[in-house]
């Protein structure tokens, strides 16, 4: 089942409580949404096979608890990953203020510097907006980070956001090849000597 | 399948291949490769430029043939060139004479620095080579060369290609290349003669211009002029003057008391041989005219230090013996040994353990006494000397492999703590490490190894040293077993252990630090509970707390420290009773505080109701200005149990356990229930410290987006806030719902522990226990490399070489690459220590040069840069020009330390004076030594090389003129000359 898989990818969906990561991993991988999803407690984990641009590649992907007091417990699950989905609610500003406090977390536990970094700002359907667009931007261009809108009610963005998220993982070779490669069977191919001989070496003085 | 049309006359010309002979066949074949190469016709490129076969880029194309069942391969070399236009050459194309041919007579790239032999020899830009495949293989005989020379005639022939095609005669070491090159209308034939003794006549310019011409058999008179260009190559062994300084690490001074532990966090650095074994000064007279110069077997002209051309290579020493090196790679080696540390050591040294911790027991029954505080004092000595006695005991009158002096040094330098008096605060004293902000101290980021002041840092630079001068793997396996004792002693007694960061384990750091760190959380843990338990019992409380003392207080919410200072927060009771212990990590209680709301606490407790008749307990502080929603009591944050620390192994093990619960509906229950320990224990505590609390109350501190207030107006027309849990907190029996109802108001102190830390840290010190040499190693591995980088690096600060500098850059962004993965390949952490070798080569040489050439002496800045300058190209490029040649600054030191290699071998020649007169005759009569007597400032060249040009008709004085070349080269054992004779094959 899983033979034709290029490779396997962990993301990690974090933010605020209550801006909608639950709601935005089942939107992508059950294609349905539920208003009323419980709080997530400590971490969940959900898993989708996708393919882009005919790569397929499948994803591990971690929701974690927006509340602070987990906050002590999720930075864990930060090891490893390949890519985060960052989240606030575009309704509420206080969850993009936020924002900060979550990127000094990921700087803090993150262990690989070349990760990728994408900001969602989820609920676009809802009217009351606070955030405007052209602030998430900002700011995804400040950390050099992806940025879509999204809304996990509607179905708007969603798909795109974790299709981008896997293409750009999958253009920054160096963040999941070698962990690839250590995994299956290598035969060492040691170069063969050089030119031994006396004869097609090249003589240096003399 | 043909088509019908004139099927006859095909059938008529049909040719026959099935009687094709070998030769035939191979002929056929390097008609084929030349074909497929593309290297037919005549493609003139442009002019050479100067020196350009030393900065282009060579490149080769192999393929394989058969004569018969004799394997050849055929090679292509060329110059990389940019492809030029054939447009303009079109023209010319008839009747223009072939590349090579001109090749012959350019002088821009005579002697190139670094270029295979035909090219130094002929000058040539591309050429084919046919050689036999096999290295010991070789053609031999005199036909069989024949032979191959027709076949290349013929295939060159038949082809149209104007590339010159050698074939490799005779064994491959004598470099004998016989070939041919044609083109329209004339041919260059490529001859040479190889012999191990120079007859007499040879020896000089003018017995060789004799060869030259006599081969070229000119018809013309008078002939005309020959070029010449010839090069002296002198070579400088001796550099007795500069004596080698890298010495050997005193051993004995690391163990002798001044120096002590420092050196132990030092790595030796340098090569133990001169890296620099040998300097080569090629004097060059790059354009002579027959006639101007004399050398002939009596006189010469050739004067070195007149030479217009001086250049200077020097000989590296093949793979110097380098301490860094070599101290890395030694460990390295330790990670394939597979001996565990009992099968190296002897027996069992941790069977008695048991027996090992009644003694401990003793030091822990003086600890617990009730000491109004408690002596810090640990005796590193003892320790040893226990540990000693029992691996003594064990194997019997054999000698530890590490003396006690070696030992205490060690762990002194790794336990500042044990010997000093003053309180353990677990952070080791940073003095002169780089501050934490500067990029070197953030490699152990890139590396996952550990920070450069820590302990694990600082235990594998111990082991590395122990593994290279006292003991090898005895030794490390020896102090590896002490370390492990040391961390049991100070588990059981409550001794944080010095230089490692506190807090949860750091997982950008290498495993083994990862639990170190692990295993003091548990000790701070252990000792918060066993010094609370302490003195609440010598303040004669009746209720003892058994559960975990959660100690750091939470700062959730908006609220802070400020808030509670201007409330004037009040403290419960029983809170109050256990505080003073711990009041070091609460702050933010003054005592004057604490008393003044114990005073209110008790008068307003009286008139409290229902279920708050429960004494509030375990409270850490007051929650800004909420007040739970029923009774209107100030909401208290409680004290709560700290999440377990993790390690990275623990942390995949659980998530990979999280994992597997699957991804449907009951997989995620069971996993957020798995995880709701936390919760739970959140919520009792909060239970405990706010009698008469609702879940809304607990939601407003714990998730206060969960509760939405809105503005309403109520009956009598005011606006009042009304607050109730959001939509996804009201669903029935969600977990939160259900835990709370489960929740009894139990403060965190007497909770079921979250994280059991004597079971974690029995965990922690088995697997330190277990680990092998090898394991320990690997562990280590990523630190000891972090180290010899930190090394390399404040070593090339001093010497500032920018080629070394990206080198480094390199080697970082490589191994961080290579370490950052679990279970890395040997062969890339071979590479990466090969690296580092090299940089260390690199450096060492670079200090030699400097040596030699007196470049701190220079007193002239102007000099003394230009000086710089040369020595690092010395270091970077095969061979450089020196400015002004023999009048130069720098030719001028070159010229002197010849002088002073001349004048010791004098001497010693003078104290030969006495061996047998026979043999003094011999070399008297040599010609070496008559040219020594004459120009002494110099030893005679080491090689000779000539090269004679000339354009005349050949074969006869109607043919054209066609360029003519001769290279010889003459050193002690070996005699070569390399002819290209070309005749017009129309007009002859």
């Amino acid at each position: 089942m899983d033979e034709d898989v290029l490779t396997t990818l962990k993301i990690l969906i974090i933010g605020e409580s209550g801006v909608g990561k639950s709601s935005l991993l089942l939107r992508f991988t059950d294609d349905t949404f539920d208003p009323e999803l419980a709080a997530t407690i400590g971490v969940d984990f959900k898993v989708k096979t996708i393919s882009v641009d005919g790569n397929k590649a499948k994803l591990a992907i971690w929701d974690t608890a927006g509340q602070e007091r987990f906050r002590t417990l999720t930075p864990s699950y930060y090891r490893g990953a390949q890519g985060v989905i960052l989240v606030y609610d575009v309704t509420r500003r206080d969850t993009f203020v936020k924002l900060d406090n979550w990127l000094n977390e990921l700087e803090t536990y993150c262990t690989r510097n070349d990760i990728v970094n994408m900001l969602v700002g989820n609920k676009i359907d809802k009217e009351n907006r606070e955030v405007d667009r052209s602030e998430g931007l900002k700011f995804a261009r400040k950390h050099s980070m992806l940025f879509i809108e999204a809304s996990a009610k509607t179905c708007d963005g969603v798909q795109c956001a974790f299709e981008e998220l896997v293409e750009k993982i999958i253009q920054t070779p160096g963040l999941w090849e070698s962990e690839n490669q250590n995994k299956g069977v290598k035969l060492s191919h040691r170069e063969e000597g050089h030119g031994g001989g006396a004869c097609g070496g090249y003589c240096s003085v003399l | 399948m043909a088509g019908d049309s004139e099927p006859e006359s095909e059938v008529f010309e049909l040719t026959d291949f099935t009687t094709a002979s070998e030769w035939e066949r191979f002929i056929s074949r390097v008609e084929e490769v030349l074909n497929d190469w593309k290297l037919i016709g005549n493609s003139l490129g442009k002019p050479l430029e100067k020196g350009i076969y030393t900065s282009g880029t060579w490149e080769e194309k192999s393929d394989e043939i058969l004569f018969a069942d004799f394997k050849f391969s055929i090679t292509h070399h060329y110059l990389v060139q940019e492809s030029t236009d054939k447009e303009g050459n079109d023209e010319m194309l008839e009747d223009a004479i072939p590349q090579s041919m001109q090749d012959l007579l350019c002088m821009n790239n005579d002697f190139p620095p670094r270029a295979h032999c035909l090219v130094r020899w002929y000058g040539l830009r591309e050429f084919v080579v046919i050689a036999p495949a096999a290295n010991s293989d070789a053609v031999l005989s005199e036909s069989k060369c024949n032979l191959l020379l027709s076949s290349v005639s013929i295939a060159l022939g038949n082809t149209g290609c104007q590339v010159p095609l050698f074939v490799q005669i005779h064994h491959k070491w004598r470099r004998m290349y016989v070939g041919e090159c044609q083109g329209p209308g004339v041919r260059t034939d490529f001859e040479m003669v190889h012999l191990r003794k120079v007859p007499n006549q040879y020896t000089h310019l003018s017995g060789l211009l004799d060869i030259f011409k006599s081969k070229i058999g000119c018809p013309l008179t008078p002939l005309p002029p020959v070029s010449i260009t010839i090069r002296f190559t002198y070579v400088l062994q001796d550099w007795q003057q500069y004596f080698w300084p890298q010495q050997p690490p005193d051993i004995d001074a690391l163990v002798g008391g001044e120096v002590g532990g420092l050196e132990f966090g030092k790595l030796p650095f340098g090569a133990c041989e001169d890296p620099i074994s040998e300097l080569h000064l090629a004097t060059t007279w790059p354009h002579l005219t027959e006639g101007i110069i004399v050398d002939n077997d009596v006189y010469s002209d050739l004067d070195p230090i007149q030479a217009p051309h001086w250049s200077v290579r020097v000989r590296k020493a093949d793979n110097p013996q380098c301490l860094l090196g070599d101290f890395v790679t030694e460990f390295f080696k330790v990670c394939r040994r597979k001996e565990s540390a009992d099968e190296i050591l002897g027996r069992s040294t941790f069977e008695e353990e048991g027996r090992e911790i009644t003694d401990i027991t003793h030091a822990l029954s003086k600890l617990t006494e009730p000491a109004p505080v408690p002596i810090h004092k640990l005796s590193v000595s003892n320790m040893v000397h226990t540990a000693k006695k029992k691996i003594r005991k064990h194997r019997g009158i054999e000698e530890s492999p590490l003396n006690n002096d070696v030992l205490n040094t060690i762990l002194l330098y790794l336990f500042p703590d044990a010997a000093s008096e003053k309180p353990l605060d677990g952070t080791s004293s940073a003095d002169n490490n780089p501050s934490s902000e500067s990029e070197e101290y953030n490699l152990y980021n890139q590396f996952k190894s550990a920070p450069s002041d820590s302990l694990t840092y600082k235990l594998a630079l111990c082991l590395c040293m122990i593994n290279f001068y006292h003991g090898g793997l005895k030794g490390v396996a020896h102090l590896w077993q002490e370390f492990v004792l040391e961390m049991r002693f100070r588990w059981e007694n409550n001794f944080l252990i010095p230089g490692l960061a506190s807090g949860p384990p750091d997982l950008r750091c290498c495993l083994l630090h990862q639990k170190l760190q692990m295993l003091n959380c548990c000790i701070e843990r252990k000792k918060a509970r066993d010094e609370g338990r302490k003195t609440s019992t010598s303040n004669n409380v009746t209720n003892t707390y058994p559960g975990d003392a959660g100690k750091h207080g939470d700062q959730l919410g908006p609220d802070n420290l400020k808030d509670v200072d201007k409330e004037k927060g009040e403290v419960g009771k029983s809170w109050d009773s256990w505080s003073d212990s711990e009041e070091e990590f609460f702050e933010c209680l003054s005592d004057t505080e604490e008393l003044k709301g114990n005073g209110q606490e008790s008068g307003k407790k009286g008139g409290l109701k229902e279920m708050a008749n429960l004494k509030p307990e375990g409270r850490l502080h007051q929650h800004g200005k909420l007040t739970l929603l029923h009774n209107g009591e100030p909401l208290y944050i409680p004290v709560t149990q700290e999440p377990a620390p993790m390690t990275e192994d623990l942390l995949e093990e659980q998530s990979e356990v999280l994992a597997k619960l699957g991804t449907s509906a009951e997989g995620a229950h069971l996993r957020a229930r798995m995880q709701s320990a936390c919760l739970l224990s959140d919520m009792e505590s909060f239970k405990a410290a706010n009698p008469g609390c609702s879940l809304e109350d607990f939601v407003r501190w714990y998730s206060p987006r969960d509760y939405i207030e809105e503005e309403v107006i109520d009956e009598k027309g005011n606006t009042v806030l009304k607050g109730e849990l959001s939509a996804r907190m009201k669903i029935p029996s969600n977990m939160w719902v259900e835990a709370w109802e489960t929740a009894k108001p139990i403060p965190a102190r007497r909770q079921r522990r979250l994280f059991d830390d004597t079971r974690e840290a029995e965990k922690v010190l088995h697997y330190l226990a277990i680990q092998k040499p090898a394991d320990l190693a690997r562990h280590l591995l990523p630190c000891v490399i972090h180290a010899a980088v930190l090394k390399v690096k404040e070593e090339e600060n001093l010497e500032n070489i920018s080629s070394v500098k990206k080198i480094i850059k390199q080697i970082i962004s490589h191994s961080s690459k290579v370490l950052h993965f679990p279970n890395p390949e040997d062969k890339k952490l071979e590479e990466i220590i090969h690296q580092i070798t090299n940089v260390e080569a690199l450096i060492a040489r670079a200090r030699s040069l400097k040596a030699k050439f007196g470049t701190e002496k220079c007193e002239q800045e102007e000099e003394k840069e230009d000086l710089e300058r040369f020595v690092n190209c010395l270091l970077e490029q095969p061979e450089v020009v020196v400015a002004g040649a023999g009048r130069g600054h720098a030719g001028r030191i070159i010229h002197k330390l010849f002088v002073n290699a001349q004048r010791l071998t004098e001497s010693s020649d003078e104290a030969a004076t006495m061996s047998p007169p026979e043999e003094e005759l011999k070399r008297m009569g040599s010609l070496e030594e008559r040219r020594q007597n004459s120009v002494s400032d110099f030893p005679p060249p080491a090689g000779r090389e000539l090269i004679l040009r000339t354009t005349v008709p050949r074969p006869a004085p109607y043919s054209r003129a066609l360029p003519q070349r001769m290279y010889s080269v003459l050193t002690k054992e070996d005699f070569r000359l390399a002819g290209a004779f070309s005749s017009d094959t129309s007009f002859f």
